[in-house]
């Protein structure tokens, strides 16, 4: 089975990395060091047997219990049907984690939007900036200690101002 | 000879041709695109922090409101990685209902794909050719669940029961289906404008796609055989018999051919499931409250415009943790700043036609 050769080979990377590896739902996950994850990406890309060469997604999830976020990426290929997924952990106050443009191209609106709503930066991205919302906009929404605004404010929100 | 200026123009995102709120910083010289700038984000509603606040039922419907021209397939894709999350077994029938439901949802959708290709070029009367035959599948919705559009069908666990009257309409657009394909070949594809219009326009290479995380028919044009329902199956996809159309020159022409030739197996789906389909009940026994176990859980179905994943993280209470929703507009829109440079303007609106963005879908 692939899928067995798979698992081999991404304990021996978490071994190396000093990462840690568990298996959720069938799928293989690696947990590394946000300053590790370029080493990984391009160890999983060029596994032997079963490659994991095609970055299916790109995401982050806020830990504020932890202080950490981690950066999700969803590694498939469109060779197998094989799936890994790599969370790097970055610390929750200036996180900043090397960018995959160089090594897949479609990292890049991935990337922009994981910036936008989460606000991690990543070092190396040819084009960082907002890219769902507007330029001007403060604060980063997926956070969880991002405050929506009350009923109250949106409705007042609504309301075209005098000074606008 | 006159001397030409670099100028830039803006392009949407109120425009019909834009497919939606889509709006392009587009620098031109003459009538020659030399640079473009994609500026997504007007219809973004940041759903992915609604779900936050939402329980797992409650955020159904507004899976059907990231891709409204295929609601089904969002919903199914939706409902079948919270059932993989709490180890949920749907019947068998209900499996085949949804297969049909979704097989029917991606003709819909990729008749509008071709109807728009061809009124972005200036023919109008093919597209009303293609909303009149996906009116027939929309009435078939309207039997089933009451709306049309953003139709909220499956639940988590099951799918509701179509009514009697279903049957025969369903058996009857499939009669039709090959003489609808037909008729679309004889007024899109066969026509002299249009082929030359989208022949050996817009080329995306193979690398190209891959690189830039492209999904979906625009994937397949290039010549990958990829499709997530042959090569990663979910649900119950490995017990059908179907291909994998691909183009060969990932050219417009050959994403819009792909779209066609996408309607065909579809409809072969639908004729399989509908000869199979056991009867029984459609919903599984689920609890009163949905209260998956903390755990993380991927899933990626085969979007009508791409892979389509939905990323869940947990925490065990009635409400996701994290909730990520990947659309293949999103991703699949970088190719237009690689590969749009040095055509023309009207070249620019036949490749924006032919990648079929849905701009819910990428802005969520």
């Amino acid at each position: 089975m692939e899928n067995s050769v798979l698992l081999k080979q991404v304990e021996d990377l978490a071994q190396k990395l000093e990462g840690e590896f568990e298996e959720s739902l069938g799928t293989p996950v690696l947990k590394i060091k946000g300053t590790k994850v370029m080493e990984a990406l391009l160890a999983a890309k060029n596994f032997s047997g079963s490659p994991c060469d095609f970055l299916h997604d790109l995401t982050a999830v806020d830990y504020p219990d932890r202080n950490e976020i981690e950066v999700v990426y969803h590694l498939t290929s469109l060779r197998g049907s094989q799936m890994l997924r790599i969370k790097a952990t970055v610390g929750r106050d200036n996180p900043v984690i090397d960018s995959a443009v160089k090594v897949w191209a479609g990292a890049n609106v991935m990337e922009r939007e994981c910036y936008d709503l989460m606000g991690v930066k990543f070092n190396g991205h040819p084009d960082l900036k907002r890219i769902l919302l507007w330029d001007d906009f403060e604060g980063h929404p997926l956070r969880k200690d991002y405050v929506t605004e009350s009923l109250e404010e949106r409705k007042r929100l609504r309301v075209m101002q005098p000074d606008e | 000879m006159l001397r030409t200026e670099e100028i830039q123009i803006n392009i949407g995102p109120q425009h019909p041709a834009t497919h939606g709120v889509f709006r392009m910083l587009v620098n031109v010289d003459g009538e020659v695109v030399t640079k473009v700038e994609n500026k997504v984000g007007y219809l973004h509603r940041g759903m992915e922090k609604l779900a936050e606040s939402r329980t797992y039922p409650q955020f159904i419907p507004y899976t059907d409101r990231l891709d409204y021209l295929a609601a089904i397939v969002a919903n199914v894709g939706y409902v079948q990685t919270v059932e993989k999350l709490m180890g949920v077994e749907v019947p068998e029938r209900a499996e085949y209902l949804r297969v049909i439901f979704m097989e029917l949802q991606r003709i819909a959708s990729h008749m509008i794909a071709t109807g728009c290709a061809s009124s972005d070029l200036g023919g109008l009367t093919p597209f009303l050719y293609c909303m009149r035959d996906r009116e027939r599948i929309l009435d078939m919705f309207e039997m089933t669940i009451g709306s049309r559009l953003t139709v909220n069908l499956p639940r988590i666990g099951g799918v509701i029961e179509p009514p009697e009257e279903f049957w025969p309409a369903l058996n009857q657009f499939l009669d039709d289906m090959p003489g609808i394909i037909d008729e679309y070949n004889g007024i899109i594809t066969g026509n002299e404008i249009f082929q030359v219009r989208t022949k050996g326009i817009g080329k995306l290479s193979k690398e190209m796609a891959e690189q830039l995380s492209a999904t979906g028919p625009v994937l397949r044009a290039s010549g990958v055989k990829w499709d997530t329902r042959k090569n990663a199956p979910y649900g119950i996809y490995d017990r059908f018999d179907f291909d994998v159309p691909t183009g060969e020159n990932g050219d417009c022409f050959d994403r819009y051919y792909v779209r066609i030739l996408e309607m065909v197996e579809s409809a072969k789906i639908i004729r399989q499931a509908v000869r199979d389909i056991p009867e029984g009940p459609t919903f599984a026994k689920v609890p009163k409250m949905i209260k998956p176990p903390a755990g993380e859980v991927y899933h990626r179905i085969e979007g009508v415009r791409g892979e389509l994943g939905f990323y869940i993280v947990s925490d065990g209470t009635t409400k996701p943790y994290r909730l990520r929703m990947r659309g293949g507009s999103f991703i699949n829109i970088q190719m237009l700043p690689l590969v749009v440079p040095g055509w023309k303007v009207g070249d620019l609106i036949a490749i924006l036609a032919s990648l079929d963005i849905v701009l819910p879908e990428c802005d969520r």
